[in-house]
């Protein structure tokens, strides 16, 4: 996955500075969001092209390229050279590699498949051994781990900082690199549902992908015209949502966890004011212009009508949605799978969508949460 | 045309391990069960088995356990391909053990007619015994032989005086299944039944009685033998330090306490300093005017209310109170703002 960072390093100082600027600017949370859904939607969309081995290399030398040209830039180099950080030049590029090897295995069996050849994995042994197939894998792959982690250990010192004071925290806090994702989703939810729940939902997920999904096309070949939904869901879950926003994280997010552009200076005094508001408000002040419901009615207490609005909201979205999609878009795919399969599958597939729906409220209308009962620590 | 042995007769010894290779090489004659292999009642014919030679060889050279037996008798290839005639000398060597074996046995086809029950189940194509196998080769079938009642075919009677050895491996193995069965589920208490499950009983009473006293023992491991805790009372200073702040005002000397002095119109109180999102440690930034919590964006406005980021409620005070002159915060005591808790006196100072 390339990122949208190429550089200016190679331009005049005036026209490198307005190329950064404007970097900088397409690299604000909702157009960085917008520009890598776009990137991926045309990737899935041109993957027999763009995974020619020929437009391959040249991605890998214009991303290569523009990478490092970026780390002629004083703050953005200070970003990528920090131990910490190391890992993620290395996912980028890894991530990368592998996207392309699987669709352009996918691509090539897709047109054997459409001028009706046989696919490249045919008449390939469906078994391989354990010994000496994968084990002589397994052990060369320990061996290479061993070394680069030796040679790793060796070379990059390990970002220590202070000892720890219980009444200062860093700025900005950052999670390890893998975890940026999970931290950045910790931005737009509560604790309770970005620490527990999304993340139980995640591995719990993958866990029943192999149960829900019954779709024989796509075992032991590659393909992507076959299992078009399955892998679209996947690649947004996986690069957008947990890849692309590590990425984000490690070089969009400065002290006070404000947004900075990747060749912005780390300012941590540098104001940044945003008021961020409940859907009771927006609905009870702003398009009703009557207060917020501090009074409960007979039996019901004054919070539920507070959040009513937002309580309809969310049992409209993953009670009734299900019901109408299955009407609809996942008619066929609803009778293929079944009742209890279908269901499954949609509350997964929509609390996945509800993530990106919050972060892109967030950033639009500064949308803060659904439901607050801050009252019992429900907050959606 | 070429000679060569072909099959008469196929059968299954015991210690068949359900492999399935011999379906997969010969499907038509072999049938693998869930928990044996057996031949199909059709290919319990000479006449079928005969075009099948080599695949049933195939098969008996196949299973690992070497449980396929055949009785083998000379005859004419059956409709060898004109272009590709067998090839006897070939045929000879590879099959010249199994006739050597085969000899000495009685051919089984010279036995078909004599019409004795224990002949007929050993290799007859009568459909009566068919019938028969096949009503042992299905589910539950094997209790229809071994008690048969009123409508069975006679052949299924017959077999119940058959001994055991003169019936074929597959019906004599649903005998032994039948009968294993039939034990186990009579059971009755027995010595060596009762003396197991207490054995298993006292085993487990042990297991779990050392996982509960072992799990005691870690708990205790996992307290503390002292525990060391800061007195929840800080005195911070005289009043007068605090009532000269102009409102709006943060006072950030007494953060390593774990809050921080802020002074509102007329008051003051004593605010924590644990974020309300997920309990890191905000920063108060004078320029802005605001705490900013460095983990996830959060802002507060001086006096504790939330604005910004995540953070679902405003933070916490402490208990604050005047003590001799002399402020004193109270850590053991939080007001939460959402319960409506910082119009209690206790929250605050009046100066
Ligand atoms: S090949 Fe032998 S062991 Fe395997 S299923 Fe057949 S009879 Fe049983
Ligand atoms: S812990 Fe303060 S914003 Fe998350």
């Amino acid at each position: 996955m390339t990122m949208a960072l190429p550089s200016g390093g190679l331009l005049a100082a005036s026209d490198s500075n307005a190329l950064k600027d404007f970097i900088n600017l397409i690299c604000e949370p909702h157009w960085f969001f917008i520009i890598s859904c776009a990137g991926l939607g045309v990737f899935l969309a041109g993957y027999r092209t763009l995974t020619k081995p020929a437009v391959a290399w040249i991605a890998l030398v214009v991303f290569t390229l523009a990478y490092v040209l970026s780390a002629l830039d004083p703050d953005f180099r200070s970003i990528i050279v920090k131990p910490d950080n190391v890992p993620i030049t290395i996912m980028m590029y890894l991530v990368g590699f592998f996207l392309w090897l699987a669709f352009r295995q996918a691509a090539v069996n897709d047109e054997k498949m459409a001028s009706g050849r046989p696919l490249t994995e045919a008449g390939s042994d469906d078994k391989v051994l354990v010994w000496p197939d994968l084990v002589y894998i397994e052990l060369i792959a320990l061996v290479f781990c061993t070394v680069a982690l030796m040679v790793w250990t060796v070379i990059l010192r390990a970002p220590l900082e202070q000892p720890a004071d219980p009444s200062v925290a860093p700025n900005p806090a950052k999670a390890p690199w893998y975890f940026l994702g999970l931290q950045e989703l910790l931005v737009y939810f509560d604790p309770w549902i970005a620490g527990v729940l999304l993340p139980g939902l995640i591995v719990v997920g993958l866990i029943a992908i192999p149960y829900m999904d019954k779709n024989p096309r796509g075992n032991g070949y590659y393909t992507f015209v076959e299992r078009r939904f399955a892998i679209t869901t996947f690649m947004v879950g996986f690069v957008i949502l947990w890849v692309v926003l590590i990425v984000f994280g490690t070089f969009l997010r400065g002290p006070n966890w404000n947004f900075f552009g990747p060749y912005e200076y780390w300012d941590p005094h540098r104001p940044a004011a945003l008021v961020n508001i409940n859907l009771a408000q927006i609905f009870w002040v702003q398009m009703l212009g009557r207060g917020i419901p501090t009074e409960g009615f007979a039996f019901i207490p004054h919070y539920v009508i507070r959040e009513l609005p937002g309580i309809v909201i969310l049992v409209f979205y993953f009670l009734v949605l299900p019901g109408i999609l299955r009407r609809t878009v996942f008619n066929r795919m609803g009778n293929q799978m079944g009742a209890v399969r279908y269901h499954l599958m949609a509350q997964l597939f929509l609390w996945m969508a509800f993530v990106p729906i919050k972060m892109v409220l967030r950033w639009t209308l500064n949308f803060k949460y659904f439901v607050a009962i801050t009252e019992f620590f429900l907050n959606f | 045309m070429a000679t060569k042995e072909l099959v008469t007769k196929v059968w299954i010894e015991d210690g068949c391990i359900v492999c399935d290779a011999c379906e997969t090489s010969s499907p038509t004659v072999f049938e693998v069960t869930d928990d044996t292999c057996i031949i199909r009642p059709e290919a319990l014919s000479a006449e079928f088995t005969k075009p099948l030679t080599d695949s049933i060889v195939e098969a008996a050279e196949e299973c690992p356990v070497d449980v396929i037996k055949f009785d083998t008798v000379a005859g004419e290839a059956p409709d060898a391909p004109a272009g590709a005639p067998a090839d006897p000398a070939e045929a000879s060597v590879e099959k010249a053990p199994a006739a050597a074996a085969a000899k000495p046995a009685p051919v089984v086809e010279a036995k078909a007619p004599e019409k004795k029950p224990a002949a007929a189940v050993a290799g007859d194509p009568d459909p009566a015994i068919q019938s028969l196998l096949r009503a042992a080769t299905s589910r539950g079938g094997a209790a229809a032989i071994l008690a048969p009642d009123e409508g069975s075919a006679p052949a299924v009677k017959a077999l119940q005086s058959t001994p055991s050895k003169d019936l074929p491996p597959d019906a004599r193995q649903a005998r032994i299944m039948a009968g294993t069965k039939k034990a186990s589920e009579e059971g009755g208490v027995s010595r060596r039944g009762v003396l197991a499950g207490s054995a298993c009983g006292v085993g487990w009473l042990a297991l779990g009685g050392t996982t509960a006293v072992s799990g005691l023992a870690f708990q205790r491991f996992m307290m503390p033998n002292v525990l060391e805790e800061p007195d929840p009372k800080v005195r911070v200073g005289p009043a007068d330090v605090y009532s000269s702040m102009n409102p709006g005002e943060v006072n950030e000397e007494t953060k390593p306490d774990g809050f921080w002095i802020i002074r509102n119109e007329g008051s003051i109180a004593a605010l924590n300093i644990i974020c309300t999102h997920l309990g890191c440690i905000p920063n108060w930034l004078p320029n802005d005017r605001k705490f900013k919590c460095p983990c996830h964006g959060s802002g507060f406005y001086p006096d504790g209310i939330n604005f910004e980021g995540p953070a679902p409620r405003p933070l916490e005070r402490f208990r604050i109170m005047l003590v001799d002159g002399i402020v004193t915060v109270d850590r053991s005591k939080k007001f939460q703002y959402e319960k409506g808790e910082w119009d209690n006196p206790d929250s605050y100072v009046e100066v």
